[in-house]
């Protein structure tokens, strides 16, 4: 039961991670990670780092027909 | 012992799949359970996936997980981000399924249920998911880049050229054509009308929430857009039901138009954060939403399919569009077979996300296989319904007549049994005022739609609130193709404008910006605009040109894998991207020549113009239409023109790369190729 209710668990845990990764939920956080990592000393905030994706992202063909 | 299983479970896979496409081409009579469809297409695409894609990855492309991919070489946390391969499916699969999946086998349900099936299951399966997988993997040895730099830099610099030029073409064809769809979905429906009105201020209510409220929390912000876009949906009965809301949401085809024309141009100049990102996240959820429902509906209901397997249309007479099964059956299926747009995709955010080029398999190979199976639930929705109601909603008057006891007299003498009655009764029960003449795909496929799920849930008394609810559905998400696309058009515009006057270049400028932005929606308004004046309701002609320019994009992503693959020195398998290319190829120049010189007028642009020209000059047009009769003339020559310069295009590609394959192969090695250097992963196995 204990074991069952763990996996239950896990895989939850698994599709709410993979669902904010998909919508772009975390995508803040990891550009954070990634900023630490790279020494960078002034990370955008999280309204420019919104921004800033959304105009890259519709600058190129992103959605087909 | 464990081999054996496993060989006996794809033997038995592979018999399933060959009895049921058996059962779906040789039945005739009887109507033929859904299910067969769901067999066939389903144990099809997983032998495919485990034996073809197995082959390719091993044999041809040879992926190579110890080499490091762009995300892991270039992790920035912005373009280059590693992401979990479902993940990135789910990315990518987001942005290949648009309307086309939907549309295209709904229109070409009129050749009867069987070409459009084929086609569909054998097309993702040896050409689309091709395409897409070999792209996807080139594009990951070079960085990410794009389909026209590949074509730059591995054929030659006319070959870059006329890439960029196909993605140009498509992207305002596909824009004007994917407008008069939703165009003929909303015309005189006050009620889909206002629904899909109502998800503008909704959007922007969510572009200030996202921006100033709660920076880049999607989630939460969709779940909220989500549960008011359906209240929308319900809300619009109260409007249709209002004489005086339900009149001022009744529009006409020209209203209509405008008003698209004018929002495109606002999603187009307007901020990226207000109103076109938040509509692109509302259209994923309920496109995920809408496209999982379908799938569960048609696995509980099974409907029967009652289109024959073959109609009488596949003589090129029908009413839908013109045309015999080919060319034009592989021109109107494009997206759920093959799409060249979906190279766009593959080389564009895909590869910089990847984290192995082990899953360029799953993602490229395998979301390309989900596409078609879209496609096959959309046929199946739309051969669900009598086909005499198919007929009546996609054949325009000109065709079967304005009257509605004409049309079903017309309708019922084609041998599908039709009363006025039925129709009027149905209108009735999903909410519209009519259902004839509705050309476009849509509303078909949205009543194919709502007889399924309101036989799921709900019943008869819920069927108007499904029918709308596909209704906004399907407009949602080609909106947020046509807000998005508008947009690149409008970057392409700066981009090439700028070579010319540097100031126009600067994406920051407004002056250029609302220039650019208004140059790209009057081109695809101008077709959009023809359409919705054209005679023969204007799919029959825009259509197959939207077809014609995406597999000319295809063309070009298959010869730029062609010559890629050549230069790998991978000649042996060369015929796995060869034989595709030389299919498209073939199906588009021939659709070409029919189009501008078929001498059916409803085929052949030039012979409809030529009649209407002799028409005048016999005095058969009265005064008070020359002036109209003229601008479709025009139309018709202008398309003619455009097809013409499209079809030029492929062959100079064509000749282009076949000099170059023919110097590669006489010299007999390897020529250079422009990847990256190999560099070994530091990430561990299973990382």
């Amino acid at each position: 039961m204990r074991a069952s209710y763990k996996t239950l668990k896990t895989a939850a845990t698994h599709f709410w991670q993979g669902l904010r990764e998909w919508c772009g939920d975390a995508a803040y956080e990891t550009y954070r990670r990634c900023a630490t990592r790279a020494g960078e000393t002034h990370p955008l905030s999280p309204a420019q780092f919104y921004v800033e994706q959304l105009n890259k992202k519709y600058s190129r063909p992103n959605r087909c027909c | 012992m464990k081999r054996i299983l496993q060989i006996l479970i794809w033997v038995v896979l592979a018999s399933v799949a060959a009895t049921a496409l058996a059962t779906i081409a040789l039945h005739r009579g009887e109507p033929i359970s859904a299910t067969w469809f769901v067999l066939a297409a389903v144990c099809s695409y997983l032998v495919a996936y485990r034996l073809y894609s197995a082959f390719i990855a091993a044999k041809l492309l040879a992926l190579d997980n110890t080499r490091a991919t762009p995300s892991e070489r270039r992790d920035d946390g912005r373009d280059f981000v590693p992401t979990n391969k479902w993940v990135l499916f789910g990315h990518h699969f987001a942005a290949i399924a648009g309307p086309g999946p939907l549309v295209g086998p709904t229109l070409a349900a009129q050749f009867g249920y069987l070409p459009g099936t084929l086609w569909l299951i054998a097309g993702a399966a040896f050409a689309g998911c091709v395409q897409d997988f070999v792209i996807l993997f080139c594009s990951i040895r070079r960085d990410g880049k794009t389909l026209g730099e590949m074509a730059r830099e591995e054929v030659s610099k006319r070959g870059g050229f006329i890439a960029q030029l196909a993605v140009l073409a498509i992207m305002v064809i596909l824009l004007g054509v994917v407008a008069l769809v939703i165009v003929n979905a909303l015309k005189s429906s006050p009620w889909a009308t206002f629904t899909l009105a109502a998800t503008i201020p909704i959007a922007l209510l969510l572009g200030v929430y996202l921006r100033f409220v709660r920076p880049g929390r999607v989630l939460e912000a969709s779940l909220i857009g989500v549960a008011l876009v359906l209240f929308a949906v319900v809300a619009g009965q109260w409007v249709a039901d209002s004489p005086a809301w339900a009149h001022a949401f009744t529009l006409s085809g020209l209203a209509l138009t405008f008003a698209i024309i004018a929002y495109g141009f606002a999603a187009s100049a307007l901020p990226v954060w207000l109103l076109l990102a938040p509509r692109d996240y509302l259209s994923a959820f309920i496109k995920a939403g809408a496209i999982l429902s379908l799938a569960a509906g048609i696995f509980l209901v099974r409907p029967h399919v009652l289109m024959p397997p073959l109609t009488r249309f596949v003589d090129g007479n029908g009413p839908v569009f013109a045309g015999k099964i080919f060319p034009f059956c592989f021109i109107t299926i494009a997206c759920g077979a093959i799409s060249g747009f979906h190279s766009l995709i593959s080389s564009g955010t895909t590869p910089k996300m990847i984290q192995r080029e082990g899953h360029a398999r799953f993602i490229g190979y395998g979301a390309m296989l989900l596409e078609s199976f879209v496609g096959v639930m959309a046929m199946v929705a739309a051969c669900a319904m009598p086909p005499g109601v198919y007929f009546a909603i996609n054949s325009p008057a000109q065709i079967v007549g304005a009257a509605p006891e004409t049309a079903a007299q017309t309708i019922s003498s084609w041998g599908y049994p039709l009363s006025a009655v039925t129709m009027t009764n149905l209108a009735h029960s999903v909410g519209e005022q009519t259902l004839w003449n509705r050309a476009g795909g849509a509303p078909s496929l949205a009543v194919g739609m709502a007889q399924i799920f309101s036989t799921t849930i709900g019943g008869e008394r819920l069927l108007s609130i499904w029918y709308h609810f596909a209704i906004m559905f399907e407009a949602l998400f080609i909106l947020t193709v046509l807000d998005a696309g508008t947009r690149v058009g409008r970057f392409m515009i700066q981009e090439l404008g700028g070579r010319i006057w540097k100031p126009f270049g600067r994406l920051n400028w407004y002056p250029a910006i609302l220039l650019s932005s208004a140059v790209i929606v009057a081109a695809w308004g101008y077709f959009l605009y023809q359409g919705v004046v054209d005679p023969l309701g204007g799919i029959n002609s825009l259509w197959p040109l939207f077809g014609i320019s995406n597999q000319l994009l295809a063309a070009v992503a298959l010869v730029v894998a062609t010559s890629i693959l050549l230069k790998m020195g991978r000649l042996k398998w060369i015929w796995v991207t060869l034989l595709p290319m030389a299919w498209i190829v073939v199906i588009t120049m021939t659709a070409s020549y029919d189009k501008i010189f078929s001498a059916n007028p409803r085929i052949g642009f030039l012979s409809f113009a030529n009649g209407l020209a002799a028409q005048i000059a016999t005095g058969k047009i009265p005064a008070a239409k020359i002036g109209e009769t003229q601008r479709i003339i025009f139309n018709q020559r202008l398309d003619a023109a455009v097809t013409a310069v499209l079809a030029l295009m492929i062959l100079v590609l064509l000749v282009e790369a076949i000099v170059q394959w023919h110097a590669i192969l006489r010299r007999g090695r390897e020529s250079v190729l422009h990847e990256t250097p190999y560099v070994a992963t530091q990430w561990a196995e299973g990382d």
